[in-house]
This record gives structure tokens, C-alpha cells and sequence, in this order.
């Protein structure tokens, strides 16, 4: 199959290879590590911790599945199908929480519910001095906490998919007779599949490898069971055993999603497209939208960004805001930048490749790749340290090792943009330009790639935000004296300084926000 | 294509100028201590002696771990911690060099410094018991033995299984009383916390000041750091086992090493003579609500006096191999 006398196995194809080896050396390392530890330890941690975790993850995972399904998908379809004063507001407005880190809004949860909380104060106000609000530290806490902070990915996608989806579709279904519901769930939804099942995607295995919020809201699960047993403990293997753990469940979790979308395949096949006719509301009906989506976004984005301000214009957050500051904010802002332009550097072939020429070889190397993502941060993190000291120890204690550890994690947030992006144009379009004399290369370069150009955003703005807010590899890697403001926000959160805390938090905040808009301004959007 | 290779150039150059700045004049110091605690202390030295320090502040035995992982590639200089047992295994894994220095000598007692003095204890913390005095009458317990009784159920905070100072405590525990009785203890524990399983102490405080549970178990500074701020919280200081024939309070130090292929060994000596000095103990003990080591330094007086009770007669370099052991019981016992 490798067959080095074709011209198939070209330039592209050695590149994703490389990318694949490049992430698969982490997993080796641990499933290496895992296996090295005696039966004694497999068997000890199996009788201890192993249910309990294995168990927490699969239900935390299953649960905000479900409520970010919700969230994601209704706000979407209310979005795009409604004409309202103000949609063009919201329409911006439900990305936002993107920007917001799982352990801020897990901090202001906390500060929220809490015992004694505003929250707690208002509801005795209602129900009387005894009653109590469910805990911020339990099941529904954490559940409701990851939801709202995860939501926004399947909106994104779910969204993008409305509006390019070509409305003659249902208009077919009306003239056979097919009710509004029957048109909504045997035809709209069902071609919205595959956008609705990435941005599904996307949120479990965001909630599977999250450390932020659920350390914050001591809710065990395996990702943050590793993180204690490689800052607590002196030997890895543990913590190996528990990764492989998390790599099957996902790896199993990420078959199932591959298996579901690849009996969906639809291209859009005519040239013609028109979008579809807005449901004008009546002011009733905009009242009950409105309200809905301000609840929602209140929640999400509204209530933490107003306590966040608050907080930073307390004296002592003020007190801190120096050069020093300011070199943070630089330190963010340049490692997410070089981890997202990296990262859509290598995924575009691997994306490409897979979904042009599907054969195991190629499908293999972008499998490979979505392993990064399984691999908790400070796992992955562990593997790059080895790997560089071992193999390039020049670039160790640089910017380098920070930004192959994002990479890593972060590559399949990008591709599950690219992919669809990719499978969504026909390869018919490809053909035409080749027959027409277009060079391999040419084809690529003037017909795929500005095709593609929404795809390639988006994957480039996911990773960057996600570096922005990432926190236990950085924790793990980072160059002395490089701090990041995620950084900043662990060392005062941690300890309870939530006001010194809140510049750095808002910053992440802001600084992702022109990212987020860049994801939604009208120019790549529906060409 | 040369100004691709310009761009690519000024790149590489902004990614690798932050991190080769270490010049004579600077030390890199890791620092398992909060930032907070450690930062103003090192700004004085600085202001003093005009050699800067590029500080990194993480977990302990993560960055135990990472010091070994560098081995000779480490930029460290010099490691500051929390955890005496943590210091010991760092000395045995050969990443610190031995000091002879009088002033060491002069100013911290024995039983606080490694036997060969590659490791020098800083400042003194103790485990103590913290109540909410609404909840608990203080005179209800005497040990910390007394905190596995089932009549505790849901009351109790413990920290997380990867905490240093549970790992050191447990230690002292098992040395004083034995693997049997330590496992019981342990499982009442675990029983009696639940969910209340924090990731820092200052979490458990906050936790029984606001009466989520009546009782924690943290460092003592931790409550003093508390009322420091909020001076009307309903949460007090038990220093338990000290009934006669009781085990005593259970002593941890933070404490520094100088790491052995440094070739900054000057200034890093420098920084060990500052911090032993009367004036770096007394700022240790204002700032962080220490006990300070240097016999001749007081103190903060809203502390316990240290003359008015008794600690475990458990030496602190026996920490590191005990800890292997008592990590292994906390495995065993399931805790989280």
C-alpha cells in the first residue's frame, strides 16, 4: 500500500505522516509508560479509583452532550430562521462565551451559588431564610458550568450549516405535503448531521480533557485524577495508566462519531443556492425570544463579564496592572497566534488527504491525529518535554515546546472545521479544474483553498482562543519567567485572590473577542 | 523568498530572546511556594544585592519532577519549597549541592537542615485543626486521631491525596502510631470528608468559615492568613495531640536548595545568606505567618506561642522515606 514508486505517495502525503508521528509519539510514550508499571499498581488503582473516575467522565460527558445539545442547537435555529429586532445582536452575542475560560466561569459559579452567594440571598428572599440552592461543587454544578462554557460549538457549527444549507431541500419536502415538524426532523436535521455531530464532538472531548473547571469545582474525573497524580505524586506511571484510560474512551467515543458521519455524505450539487425565507415574529413572540436568549446568555457570558469588571476595578487589581502586566498579555497573544497558524498548517493536509484520497493510510494519519486531543493537557505535555529533551534539547526552555504541546492538543478542535469544510465541496469542482489544465498544485492553490477559506478561519480562531485559556500544559512548560495570563489567573485563583485575578481573566476575555468576531463578520460567511 | 526568510527569522528570534536571557547577574529561582508568599520576599533581596530573579512558581513535586527530567539541562539555580520531604527526595535523586557556610550554621538549628546541609529549612508550619466556633466546642477533641470518629460525618475537610502536607503528615502519623492504626484513621477520614476533598488549604478554611463543615485540616498559617482579612470570621486554631503522652504537632518546613551544576553558585549563596538572616526570617514570618527557624526572631503574636506546645519528635529528613510508603497506604485506602 505504501507505495513509494507512485506518484501518489507525494510531498503532502510525507507531511501528514510527519504530523501523525509527531503526535503519535506522545501516546506511544504513555501507553509505553502505562505498560511498563507492574500488575500490582494496574490492579491497585483498578479497585481504588478506576470506577468511580471511569464512571464520573462517561456521565459528565454524557450530560453536558445532551444540555449543550439544547443550548446549541436552538439558539442556532432561532437565530437564522427568525427575524426579530435585535437578532443580528444575538446572532454575534452566542459565540461569546467561547472566550471565556471553563475555571473562570467555574470560579464566578462558585462566587455565584455558593454558600452565602447572591444567588442563595435572592432565592431565600422567595422560599424563605432555611432554603437552599443545589452546590456549584456537585454533578449539576459542574454540568451546568461546562454546558454554558461549551454550548457556543455547536451553535458555531449548527449556524454556519443553516445558512449554507440550500432551502430547496425542505421546499421539496413542502410540495409532497410533508408538515413544518416532519420537514424539521426528516429533512432539515438530518442534513444538518454532520455539522450537529462535530460540534457534538467537540464538546465531549472538550468536557472529557477540561482540568480548569472541574479542579475548581472538585468534581473528579480521569483528566483531573492524572493532573493530581503528576503534581502530586513522584512517579508518572499512575497517571499513564489513568491517560490510556481516557485515549480508549475517546478513541472509542471518536469511532462511534466517525461511524455516524460517514453514512451521511450530502454536496451540494446544483449551482443555484438561496437562503431561506426568516419567520417574521410578532412582538410577543420577539418578548419570549428575547427573554430565553438573555437567560441564556446571561448566564454564560453577561453575569461573569459584569463581576469580572467589577473586580478588576477593585484598588488591589488595579495595583497590579504594570509592565509586567502588559508582558503577559504579549506572551497570550503570541503563543496563541503561533499555535493556531501552526496548527492549520499541518492539519490541512492531514484534512485534506483523508477526505480526498480515503485510504487507511492517509484515513490512519488523520485518526492519529485526533489522539492529540485525548491526551490530557499535562500528559501531553509530559511526552513533548521528554521528546525535546531527548531528541532537539536546543528548543527546550523556549517558546517551541509550548507551542508542540498546543498543537497537539488543540490540532482536532481545527480539523473538526476543516474536515467538513473540505467534504462539504464536491471533488467534482477539483475534477473540472484539472481536465481544464490546471496543475495539481494550481487546483489547490485557486479552487480548494479559497473554497475552504470559512473552514480554515474557523479552525485557525478555535485553536487560537483555546491556547489562549489553556492551562495545565502551560503550567507544565513554561519557559521561566514566561508567564501567561491563564497563568495569572491559576496562581491568584488558587489562591482564593479572585480580585487579582479578575485583570488577567478579563484580558483573556477581550482578547479573544476580536478573534470571535473575525469568526462572524460577514465576509467569509455563506459565499 | 528573502523576505519570507527575514519574517522567519524575526520570528525565531522573538520566540527564543525570552529565554536566553540569563545573564551573571540573574537567578533562576523554582518555587513550590505561592507566589504571593515567596515574590516580595525575593524583591527584597534584589533590592539589596541588584541580582535579579526569574521566578517560577508551580507545584512541588511537579516541579521535583521536572527538575529531574532536565537533569543538567535545568535552569534552575536554586529551588524553594514547602515541604521538607520533598527537599530530601530532591537530595537524594543528587540534584543539590552541599553548602558549608557559617552563617547557615549560626542561624538554623540542626534538626531543620540536611544532615550534609544541601537542603537549609526556612521557615516552621504546623498541622493544625481548624473549627468553626458556632459548630465545634474546641474541648471535643484533643487529636487529630479524634477527627476519624463517625461522629464527624460530612463535618470534616480534608486536602486531596496529591497535597505534600498530607503526604508529610501521614508520615509523621504512621512514625508515631503505626501502619494499622494509620489505615483506620485514614478510612475515617475518608469516610468523614466525602466530597469535602480540597485542592488547597486555603479552600478548606474557607470551607469552615462559612460552615460548609465544622472542621479542616490545613497548615496553621492558613487560618491566620484568613483572619488577617476577614478578622470577624467565625473560624479558630487547634493545635491538637498535645494530651500527655500525645504524639505532638505534626512540624513541616519550607526550606531551599542550591541545584549541584549551577554555575551561579556565588549568587545563589548570596540568596541562602539572605534568607537566614534575621532580617529575611522576620520578613518569612510577617509575610507568610511562619515560624521562623532563626531562634532569635519573633514570631507574629497572633500565632501560639511556640513555647507553649510540643511537636512530633519525627526528624524531618526521615519525611522522604517514609513517603513511598504512605503513598501507597493513601492509594490503598482509596482516598481522592
Amino acid at each position: 500500500m505504501i507505495a513509494a514508486r507512485s506518484s501518489s505517495f507525494s510531498s503532502l502525503q510525507l507531511a501528514a505522516l510527519a504530523s501523525a508521528a509527531l503526535i503519535l509519539f506522545p501516546l506511544i510514550y504513555i501507553i509505553a509508560l502505562a505498560f511498563s508499571a507492574d500488575l500490582d499498581v494496574w490492579s491497585r488503582l483498578w479497585t481504588t479509583r478506576v470506577p468511580e473516575l471511569l464512571w464520573n467522565t462517561v456521565f459528565l460527558a454524557g450530560a453536558v452532550a445532551i444540555l449543550a445539545l439544547g443550548l446549541g442547537v436552538s439558539t442556532a435555529w432561532i437565530v437564522t430562521r427568525f427575524e426579530f429586532p435585535g437578532r443580528r445582536f444575538w446572532e454575534l452575542a452566542l459565540v461569546l462565551p467561547l472566550a471565556m475560560p471553563t475555571y473562570v466561569l467555574a470560579s464566578v459559579f462558585n462566587y455565584l451559588l455558593g454558600l452565602g452567594g447572591p444567588v442563595e440571598h435572592i432565592w431565600q428572599l422567595v422560599a424563605g431564610p432555611q432554603a437552599r440552592i443545589f452546590s456549584p461543587q456537585s454533578f449539576m454544578g459542574v454540568t451546568l458550568v461546562m454546558a454554558l462554557a461549551t454550548f457556543p460549538f455547536i451553535y458555531l457549527l449548527t449556524r454556519s450549516a443553516l445558512l449554507n444549507f440550500n432551502v430547496s431541500f425542505e421546499e421539496v419536502a413542502r410540495t409532497c405535503g410533508a408538515s413544518s415538524l416532519r420537514r424539521i426532523f426528516f429533512v432539515t436535521l438530518p442534513l444538518l448531521r454532520p455539522s450537529i455531530v462535530a460540534g457534538v464532538a467537540l464538546v465531549i472531548l472538550y468536557v472529557v480533557s477540561d482540568f480548569g473547571a472541574v479542579s475548581l469545582l472538585r468534581y473528579q474525573t480521569l483528566t483531573y485524577a492524572v493532573f493530581q497524580q503528576m503534581t502530586g505524586q513522584l512517579d508518572n506511571q499512575a497517571a499513564s495508566i489513568l491517560s490510556l484510560l481516557l485515549v480508549v474512551l475517546a478513541l472509542l467515543f471518536l469511532l462511534t462519531e466517525r461511524w455516524f458521519r460517514r453514512k451521511s455524505r450530502y454536496y451540494q450539487t446544483a449551482g443555484r443556492y438561496r437562503a431561506p425565507q426568516r419567520f417574521h415574529c410578532s412582538w410577543l413572540q420577539t418578548v419570549g425570544l428575547t427573554a430565553c436568549l438573555s437567560v441564556i446568555m446571561g448566564a454564560a457570558f453577561g453575569v461573569p463579564m459584569c463581576l469580572l469588571i467589577m473586580w478588576s476595578f477593585s484598588p488591589e487589581a488595579l495595583a497590579t496592572l504594570d509592565a509586567r502586566f502588559f508582558g503577559f498579555v504579549w506572551n497570550s497573544a503570541l503563543l496563541a497566534t503561533l499555535a493556531a497558524t501552526a496548527s492549520v498548517l499541518i492539519g490541512l493536509p492531514l484534512a485534506y488527504l483523508a477526505s480526498r484520497k480515503p485510504t487507511w493510510f492517509n484515513i490512519g494519519c488523520l485518526q492519529a491525529a485526533y489522539a492529540g486531543y485525548v491526551l490530557p493537557g499535562p500528559v501531553a505535555a509530559l511526552a513533548v518535554l521528554v521528546l525535546c529533551l531527548n531528541l532537539i534539547p536546543v528548543v527546550y526552555g523556549t517558546v517551541i515546546v509550548l507551542v508542540l504541546a498546543y498543537v497537539l492538543h488543540f490540532l482536532p478542535a481545527g480539523l473538526q472545521s476543516l474536515e467538513p469544510a473540505i467534504q462539504q465541496i464536491t471533488p467534482n469542482l477539483e475534477e473540472v479544474a484539472r481536465t481544464l489544465g490546471l496543475s495539481a498544485r494550481e487546483t489547490v492553490r485557486q479552487v480548494t483553498l479559497p473554497l475552504i477559506r470559512n473552514g480554515i478561519i474557523v479552525a485557525w480562531v478555535l485553536v487560537f482562543l483555546q491556547t489562549m485559556k489553556e492551562l495545565p500544559a502551560t503550567l507544565l512548560l513554561r519557559p521561566v519567567g514566561f508567564d501567561t495570563l491563564a497563568i495569572r489567573v491559576w496562581l491568584e485563583a488558587s489562591e482564593e485572590y479572585y480580585q487579582l485575578a479578575a485583570p488577567s481573566a478579563l484580558l483573556i476575555v477581550l482578547v479573544g473577542l476580536p478573534a470571535l468576531v473575525l469568526l462572524l463578520s460577514r465576509d467569509w460567511r455563506a459565499a | 523568498m528573502g523576505r519570507a526568510a527575514a519574517c522567519a527569522a524575526l520570528c525565531l528570534s522573538i520566540i527564543i530572546i525570552p529565554s536566553v536571557a540569563t545573564a551573571a547577574d540573574q537567578l533562576t529561582v523554582y518555587s513550590g511556594r505561592a507566589e504571593r508568599l515567596i515574590k516580595p520576599v525575593l524583591d527584597q533581596f534584589t533590592a539589596k544585592t541588584g541580582i535579579r530573579i526569574a521566578l517560577l512558581s508551580s507545584g512541588t513535586t511537579e516541579l521535583v519532577n521536572r527538575m529531574k527530567a532536565e537533569g543538567t539541562r535545568s535552569p534552575a539555580d536554586v529551588f524553594i519549597t514547602n515541604d521538607a520531604g520533598s527537599l530530601e527526595i530532591a537530595r537524594t535523586a543528587g540534584l543539590f549541592r552541599p553548602l558549608s557556610m557559617r552563617e547557615v550554621e549560626r542561624a538554623i538549628p540542626p534538626q531543620f537542615r540536611a544532615t550534609d546541609n544541601s537542603w537549609i529549612g526556612l521557615s516552621g508550619r504546623f498541622w493544625i485543626i481548624a473549627y468553626n466556633t458556632t459548630m465545634v466546642k474546641p474541648d471535643r477533641i484533643k487529636s487529630l486521631l479524634d477527627l476519624a470518629d463517625s461522629a464527624w460525618k460530612g463535618q470534616l475537610a480534608i486536602p486531596n491525596a496529591g497535597s505534600e502536607y498530607l503526604h508529610a503528615g501521614v508520615s509523621v502519623i504512621r512514625a508515631s502510631i503505626g501502619d494499622d492504626r494509620t489505615k483506620k484513621f485514614l478510612e475515617g477520614l475518608r469516610d468523614n470528608a466525602g466530597t469535602h476533598v480540597y485542592q488547597n488549604s486555603s479552600q478548606i478554611v474557607d470551607a469552615v468559615a462559612k460552615g460548609q463543615v465544622a472542621l479542616g485540616i490545613v497548615n496553621h498559617y492558613y487560618v491566620y492568613r484568613h483572619l488577617a482579612t476577614q478578622p470577624a470570621a467565625p473560624v479558630a486554631v487547634l493545635m491538637p495531640d498535645q494530651q500527655e503522652g500525645g504524639m505532638g504537632a505534626i512540624m513541616n518546613v519550607a526550606g531551599i536548595g542550591i541545584l549541584k551544576h549551577t554555575p551561579r553558585m556565588e549568587q545563589a549563596k548570596l540568596l541562602v545568606e539572605f534568607l537566614v538572616a534575621q532580617t529575611g526570617q522576620k520578613l518569612f514570618a510577617d509575610l507568610d505567618k511562619e515560624y521562623p527557624l532563626h531562634p532569635e526572631v519573633q514570631a507574629d503574636p497572633a500565632l501560639i506561642e511556640r513555647k507553649n506546645f510540643r511537636a512530633a519528635m519525627v526528624p524531618l529528613a526521615k519525611l522522604a522515606e517514609l513517603r513511598a510508603p504512605t503513598l501507597r497506604l493513601i492509594e490503598q485506602v482509596g482516598m481522592r
